[in-house]
C-alpha cells in the first residue's frame, strides 16, 4: 500500500513532467528556428558580397573589352583562330592590368577566386555523369588564390556538376540565380557568384565567376547557437519555476487539501474538517472543494436520517413479532385440546404468509355437551387484517352461547363488525357446533369455503350448503343457521382459501379436486397426523413459488357419544 | 390486469381483463375512486377476468356500497369460476349480476 504522502506527490510530479517536457520542446524549437534564420541571413550577406565583388571586376575589365576577348575565346575554340592571337591579348598591357586589379580586389575581399569566363551551354548540357573531356568553362581572364594554378585566356575546364541546371538558367535568362553556389573546398565552406554579363540584344556572351569563403560562419553560427540556448533556457527555466509555483499554489495544494478532508472523512467517523472551506482559489476547485464540503454535510444528515429510521424500523419490526406472537397465542395451539374427552378428537394449523395473518381458528366447549368451531379469513392482509380478525374472533366467541340460534349469533356480530369497520374489511367466517350427545352439529355460513365430510365410506367430501353474506360487509343481513346430523367415525374438515389458492410457479391454483384426494387418500388418520399430510402435498405442489395467503385448517373427529 | 373503461352520458362501462387480487385490487380501487363520482350507472364487465380473490371482494363491496347511494351497479359476462367465488361467498345476494 502507497502512503499518501507518495501519492500526493504524484500530481506535482505529472504537472512538472509535462511542463519540463514543453520546456524543452520550446528551448529546441526556438534554437533550430533562430539557427537556420541567422545561418541563412549570413550566407545571403556573404553571397551578396560576392555579387558586389563581381560587379567591380567587371568594371576593371569593361563590358567592352571583355566582348573582344569572349570573341576571341570563342573565334579560338571554333577553330579560326590558334594561339598566337591569344598570346597576343595575354601580353597586352590591358589585359595583364585588369588582371592585377582583379588580383588585387580578390586579396582585400578575402576571395578564393575571381574569374571571367565564357560558359558553352551546348557542352554544359553535354555532362554524362564524368567530368571527364567534359570543359564547359573557358576562361578569359583568372584571378585564383594560387598563382601557379591560376587560368588565363583559353584555358578550359570542368565545373561542379551540381551547378549544371542552375548555370544553364543562367545562360537562358540572362538573370542571377537564387542559388548560393555552395561548396566545401579547400579553404572551408564557401559561397558563389555567377554574374552574367549581356550584350546589346540581352544574351549572355560572358560570366564573371566570385567564390568567397564564409570563414566566418561557422564560428558565428556557434556563439549564436550557444547564447540563444544559454538565453532560451534561462528564460523557459524562469518561466517554468514561477509556473510551478503557481501550480502548487493554486492547483495541486488545494486538490490536496480536498483529497486529505476526503480521508480524514472516511477514516475518522464522518468527520467534517473546517479545512475545505479555506480553499477559496475562486475556480472549478473551490466549486468542488463546496460541492465537497456540501456532499459531506448531506452524507451526515443521510447517516443520521438512516439511523432513525432503521432504529424505527427495528422497533416496529420488534412490535410485528409481538404482535404475531400475540395474534399467534389468541390461537389455540395446544394439543390434544381436551385431552380428558373421549368422545373428540380435534387439531387445527395456521401458516401465515406474512407476520401477521387474517386467518383465524377458534374451538371452545360452549357448555358441558356442546364443542363450538370457527373458522374465519378477513380480506386484505398485515396489521389491519390482524387486528380486525382479533375483534372479529372476539365477538364470535362471546356471542356463541349456549342455546342460542347461531344465525343469530352472526347477524349479531354482523351489525357489531360493520360498526367499527371504517377500511372496509370484510370476514368470511364458518361457525359450526356439535352436540356430543345426539350428533347434531348446526352452523352458519358467512361466505366461506364449505368444509368437507368424511362420513363411514372414508370418502372426504365438499358438504354443499347455502352461504349467507360476509361479515362485517354490509349492515342489516340476517344469517340461516343450517343443520345436519354427525355419527360417530365422522370427520370434519374446515379450511380457508389459502389452501385451494395456493399457486405454483405457473400460477395454477391447488385447488379443491387435489385436496378431495390427499384428504381420502389420508382419511385413516387421526387429525393431527391428516393436517401435515395436506400441508406436505401443498408445499410439494407450490415448489419454490412464493406464498401469498395464509393457510389455515381444522380437522374435527366425532369420536364417540357422550354419555347423555 | 387491464382496466379498459368508456363514458355514456351518465353511464360508465368498465371492463377488466386478467386477475383481481392483493396486487391488482389498489389499482381498480384507484380507478373507482376518480372515475364513479358522477355516475349514476355502473356496468363492469368480467368476460376477460381470470381469477378474483378477497382483496378483489373488498374493493367491489366498497363500490357496490358507493353506487348504492347515487345509482346502481350491474356485473356482467361472470364466467363459472367467479360465480362460484360470489356464490361461496353470498356476494351474488348484494350483487346484481347479469
Amino acid at each position: 500500500m502507497e502512503t499518501s504522502a507518495e501519492k500526493k506527490s504524484r500530481l506535482a510530479f505529472k504537472l512538472g513532467l509535462g511542463i519540463v517536457a514543453l520546456g524543452v520542446l520550446i528551448c529546441t524549437a526556438s534554437s533550430v528556428i533562430g539557427y537556420h534564420q541567422y545561418k541563412e541571413t549570413i550566407e545571403k550577406q556573404y553571397n551578396t558580397t560576392a555579387y558586389q565583388c563581381a560587379q567591380v571586376a567587371l568594371s576593371y575589365v569593361g563590358e567592352q573589352k571583355l566582348k573582344e576577348y569572349a570573341d576571341a575565346v570563342n573565334a579560338f575554340f571554333a577553330g579560326e583562330t590558334g594561339e598566337e592571337e591569344l598570346d597576343a591579348i595575354r601580353s597586352s598591357g590591358e589585359y595583364a592590368d585588369a588582371r592585377e586589379k582583379i588580383c588585387t580586389l580578390r586579396e582585400k575581399m578575402g576571395a578564393n577566386d575571381i574569374g571571367l569566363f565564357v560558359l558553352d551551354q551546348e557542352e554544359l548540357m553535354r555532362y554524362s555523369g564524368t567530368k571527364d573531356n567534359w570543359t564547359p568553362f573557358r576562361y578569359i581572364m583568372d584571378g585564383y588564390v594560387k598563382e601557379e594554378q591560376s587560368f588565363t585566356i583559353g584555358d578550359s575546364i570542368s565545373c561542379n556538376p551540381d551547378y549544371i541546371n542552375d548555370l544553364n538558367e543562367i545562360a537562358l535568362t540572362g538573370r542571377r540565380s537564387d542559388s548560393y553556389f555552395f561548396s566545401d573546398g579547400d579553404f572551408g565552406y564557401n559561397t558563389s557568384a555567377i554574374e552574367p554579363v549581356l550584350d546589346e540584344d540581352g544574351n549572355v556572351f560572358a560570366m564573371v565567376g566570385v567564390e568567397i569563403p564564409m570563414v566566418t560562419l561557422q564560428a558565428a553560427l556557434r556563439q549564436y547557437l550557444v547564447y540563444a540556448v544559454l538565453v532560451t533556457v534561462i528564460f523557459v527555466i524562469v518561466f517554468m519555476l514561477l509556473y510551478m509555483l503557481y501550480l502548487y499554489r493554486f492547483v495541486v495544494r488545494p486538490i490536496n487539501q480536498i483529497a486529505q478532508c476526503a480521508g480524514a472523512f472516511v477514516e475518522n467517523n464522518n468527520h467534517i474538517s473546517s479545512q475545505l472551506s479555506e480553499i477559496t482559489t475562486g475556480d472549478e476547485i473551490q466549486v468542488l472543494a463546496e460541492s465537497f464540503m456540501k456532499m459531506e454535510n448531506d452524507i451526515e444528515n443521510y447517516i443520521n436520517n438512516l439511523t432513525k429510521v432503521t432504529a424505527e424500523k427495528e422497533r416496529i419490526g420488534a412490535e410485528l413479532d409481538v404482535a404475531t406472537n400475540i395474534q399467534k397465542s389468541m390461537l389455540p395451539s395446544i394439543f390434544p385440546a381436551f385431552p380428558e374427552r373421549k368422545e373428540i378428537d380435534i387439531y387445527a394449523t395456521m401458516n401465515p404468509a406474512k407476520e401477521v395473518g387474517g386467518d383465524f381458528y377458534d374451538f371452545f366447549m360452549v357448555d358441558d355437551r356442546h364443542l363450538a368451531i370457527v373458522m374465519a379469513d378477513v380480506s386484505g392482509k398485515g396489521v389491519p387484517a390482524a387486528l380486525f380478525m382479533v375483534i372479529g374472533k372476539t365477538l364470535i366467541k362471546d356471542h356463541t352461547q349456549p342455546g342460542k340460534d347461531l344465525g343469530e349469533v352472526f347477524t349479531e356480530v354482523n351489525e357489531l363488525l360493520c360498526e367499527s369497520n371504517s377500511e372496509g374489511l370484510f370476514i368470511t367466517a364458518y361457525e359450526g357446533v356439535l352436540d356430543l350427545v345426539s350428533g347434531d352439529f348446526r352452523y352458519v355460513n358467512a361466505g366461506h369455503e364449505i368444509p368437507y365430510i368424511c362420513k363411514k365410506d372414508g370418502k372426504f367430501e365438499p358438504y354443499k350448503i347455502r352461504a349467507g353474506f360476509v361479515l362485517a360487509g354490509m349492515e342489516g343481513m340476517r344469517y340461516k343457521c343450517g343443520q345436519m346430523q354427525l355419527d360417530v367415525g365422522d370427520k370434519i374438515f374446515q379450511y380457508t382459501d389459502g389452501v385451494t389458492e395456493a399457486t405454483d410457479k405457473d400460477n395454477e391454483l391447488y385447488g379443491m379436486e387435489r385436496l378431495t384426494a390427499i384428504l381420502t387418500e389420508n382419511s385413516a388418520l387421526p387429525p393431527s397426523a391428516l393436517l401435515p399430510k395436506v400441508k406436505e402435498d401443498i408445499d410439494r405442489f407450490v415448489g419454490d413459488a412464493p406464498q401469498f395467503d395464509d393457510i389455515t385448517m381444522l380437522c374435527l373427529e366425532y369420536k364417540e357419544r357422550m354419555e347423555g | 390486469m387491464n382496466i379498459t373503461k368508456n363514458t355514456e352520458g351518465k353511464t360508465l362501462n368498465i371492463a377488466l381483463e386478467g386477475r383481481l387480487d392483493t396486487t391488482t385490487a389498489p389499482q381498480l380501487e384507484a380507478e373507482f375512486n376518480q372515475s364513479i363520482a358522477d355516475n349514476t350507472e355502473l356496468i363492469l364487465d368480467f368476460a376477460n377476468l381470470e381469477y378474483l380473490s378477497s382483496a378483489g371482494l373488498r374493493v367491489l363491496l366498497a363500490v357496490q356500497k358507493t353506487m348504492n347511494k347515487q345509482g346502481k351497479m350491474i356485473i356482467r359476462n361472470v364466467n363459472e369460476v367467479i360465480s362460484e367465488v360470489f356464490e361461496v361467498t353470498g356476494f351474488s345476494d348484494i350483487l346484481t349480476i347479469e
